[in-house]
């Protein structure tokens, strides 16, 4: 089932997120990527209804990028993180998209910062945050590693510990998962973590 | 624990003391039973001498929020004064029954200093009706704690800082029965010539 | 010599003779059913009138030294904190720990039913249960009232002529050997603490520690468990209860909190 978390760190931060795609009983892919780059400076990593998690995070992205466009000015990340939940709080009460989301980014005043939004547009700024099944698992994990200044090493360090603690506890366990950061020169992939690998898509 | 009134979990509580209010909240964000996030805000200024907490649905506490800031700062152009705590509490109960028939899952506490500064408090439902107070109002997760825990520390016209441990001590009494709400404490206490705010040590389980 | 073989038996003898006096204790329990034409529509209703407190942390896990058992102590009926110094861990005998989670008196009833029978075993063979032979006498028993309601998830820890022992034994019947468990709502993040932490040749106070962490983490995050943070330890010679650490002091104790903390504000009020 899908987990998302992601932390902040000494002047970056990290999402992560699996790569599964499934319907029921069936896994369709397990190398999609539910981390989108919202601009140069921003992450938004979702789960949810697939359906939903695409429009919706599209939807963000594109609106995002005409904001930029009109102004000459990026939104920030909380401006970004706002924008989200109103959009997020206006669907809920007409047609709901099921989606939850963790916006992590960078802004050249404020450092990095991450943010929870739930479905149900609940905002809220953390250090540390997660999503799905694999909550229980990480969320206690990072409690008990995650120290304010963590380096990028020790954070992945702390990620792949999620991961494993994933793998080994959770019943329906994704094999994959992808981990982006983003700090100063920008947000990026960085690594996948993979235990099957699929036919790669040939890119477009 | 199914009603989404209680997703979040939530305690709130407002006291009257002698030409000052006392205003709290837990700290507590989470969904159902997993803890999310322990500096959640649920008590917001509206201006110096009024304050709004909102219970219930975080996302709802959030969105009325933003609606009613908005529409206080149209007043406050268009009147150039700020809002009686009375008139506040109308302008809420309007917004709240303005969606009837879809409400916002939040129960509000409103606390200010009105005319001569004289303390007004008021809870009201989801819809909108006003429930006006002399002593104290409760809402939240920890509601029926809290109304055994004010009922008994409740002393009338007590100065700011006894209404302070009282306010202090009657919220962490309760939470501590309550599953869903705690994890710290967040009070606010308005004289009309001060706010002081201070962010409380609670039981982190 | 009459040997106990009660354990043995698939089902209990649903009605038996009812002498409150002299008690067959080596019998095993049996209650009156309910006497209802709609007998699986009542059952259903009965369980959720008994419904039980859930929302619990506990663990147990074997390393060099012996077992370690720690548990949380609240007790929750929905959102209601109904107490928060409940005894989660049953001292079954001097050898053997029990651990709570599920139904709080089907707990203690069958756990304290479990220590007469390992007692009586005792007498009848002059040696000491194995916690193999008392954790399948407990399964068995829960095996033959399945589907009737009772909520039990239970570890067995102890030390016997084998060693270390630990089961874990629940209400659906299920009965599990092994050398790391956690039970109840808060196990997920309990896991996730303990499965990091843990290597077999830790000294007793690392183990202690690491389970008392595991058990702190798991209250801070899961709204249904907190309270006290016991631990007890089962070595050769017994059980011995190391710490019962309330998790609200633990927590700043842990994380004390920063000097720089601005812990109070004065923001001056413009008059009006």
């Amino acid at each position: 089932m899908e987990c998302v978390f992601g932390l902040v760190g000494n002047g970056f931060a990290i999402v992560v997120a699996d790569t599964s795609a499934v319907h029921s009983i069936l896994v369709h892919k397990s190398n999609e990527d539910k981390i989108m780059l919202l601009d140069s400076h921003k992450l938004i990593a979702a789960s949810g209804e697939p359906g939903d998690r695409v429009q919706f995070t599209e939807y963000i992205q594109k609106n995002v990028a005409l904001y930029h466009f009109r102004n000459g000015i990026p939104l920030t990340t909380a401006a970004a993180a706002n924008f989200t939940r109103g959009e997020l709080a206006t669907a809920l009460r007409k047609n709901p998209y099921t989606v939850n989301i963790l916006l992590a980014g960078y802004d050249k005043e404020t450092g990095p910062s991450l943010y929870y939004i739930d479905y149900v547009a609940t905002l809220h700024k953390l250090e540390k945050g997660a999503f799905g099944y694999g909550s229980y698992f990480s969320l206690s994990m990072m409690d008990r590693h995650y120290h304010s200044g963590m380096s990028v090493e020790e954070a992945i360090d702390l990620v792949d510990k999620c991961i494993m603690e994933i793998r080994s506890r959770l019943v329906v366990a994704p094999p994959n998962f992808v981990i982006k950061i983003v700090d100063k020169d920008g947000a990026r992939e960085y690594a996948w973590r993979e235990s099957v690998k699929d036919t790669p898509v040939p890119s477009a | 624990m199914s009603s989404i009134f209680e997703y979040n979990g939530s305690a709130l509580v407002a006291m009257v003391g002698k030409n000052c209010f006392a205003i709290a909240s837990d700290r507590r964000l989470g969904v159902q039973l997993q803890t999310i996030a322990t500096d959640f805000q649920r008590i917001f200024k509206i201006h110096h001498k009024l304050f709004i907490a909102l219970s219930g649905l975080a996302t709802d506490a959030q969105t009325l929020y933003q609606r009613l800031v908005f529409r206080h700062k149209l007043y406050q152009l268009r009147e150039e004064r700020d809002m009686k705590p009375e008139t506040f509490a109308s302008l809420v109960s309007a917004l709240l029954y303005e969606k009837r028939f879809g409400p916002y899952f939040c129960q509000p506490v409103i606390a200010g200093l009105g005319d001569e500064d004289k303390p007004f408090i008021c809870t009201m439902d989801a819809i909108g009706a006003k429930e006006l107070a002399k002593d104290f109002v409760v809402a939240g997760t920890a509601s029926e704690s809290l109304y055994g825990a004010c009922e008994s520390m409740f002393k009338p016209d007590m100065e700011p800082e006894e209404l302070f441990e009282t306010i202090s001590q009657a919220l962490l009494a309760s939470v501590d029965r309550d599953c869903l709400s705690g994890w710290g404490g967040h009070v606010y206490v308005v004289t009309p010539t001060e706010v002081k705010e201070r962010i409380l040590k609670g039981r982190m389980d | 010599m009459k040997l106990d073989t009660t354990g043995l038996e698939s089902l209990p003898t649903l009605i038996a003779p009812q002498n409150d006096v002299v008690g067959d204790l080596s019998a095993a329990p049996s209650f009156d059913l309910p006497n209802s034409n709609d007998f699986d529509g009542f059952v259903k209703e009965a369980i959720q009138m008994v419904k039980p407190a859930k929302g619990t942390t506990t663990l147990a896990f074997i390393f060099k030294e012996g077992v370690m058992v720690a548990a949380d102590s609240r007790a929750s009926m929905g959102g209601y904190i109904s107490s928060q110094s409940v005894k989660k861990i049953i001292e079954i005998n001097p050898y053997m720990l029990g651990t709570m989670a599920g139904g709080a008196a089907d707990c203690q009833f069958w756990h304290r039913n479990l220590g007469i029978k390992c007692r009586l075993h005792e007498l009848a063979n002059k040696r000491r249960i194995s916690v193999t032979g008392a954790s399948k006498l407990l399964a068995n028993i829960l095996y033959s009232y399945r589907g009737m309601g009772l909520s039990v998830g239970t570890m067995i820890a102890g030390w016997d002529e084998t060693g270390p022992g630990l089961y874990y034994v629940d209400s659906e019947g299920g009965r599990l050997k092994g050398t790391r468990f956690s039970v109840g709502s808060g196990s997920p993040y309990a896991y996730g603490v303990l499965d990091n932490g843990y290597r077999y040749d830790l000294s007793v106070e690392e183990a202690a520690e690491l389970a008392r962490r595991a058990i702190y983490h798991a209250t801070f995050r899961d709204g249904a468990s907190g309270g006290v943070a016991s631990v007890y330890y089962v070595g050769p010679n017994g059980w011995k209860k190391l710490s019962g650490d309330d998790v609200g002091e633990l927590h700043y104790h842990y994380y004390p909190v920063t000097p720089s903390t601005v812990e109070q504000e004065m923001v001056e009020a413009t008059g009006a």
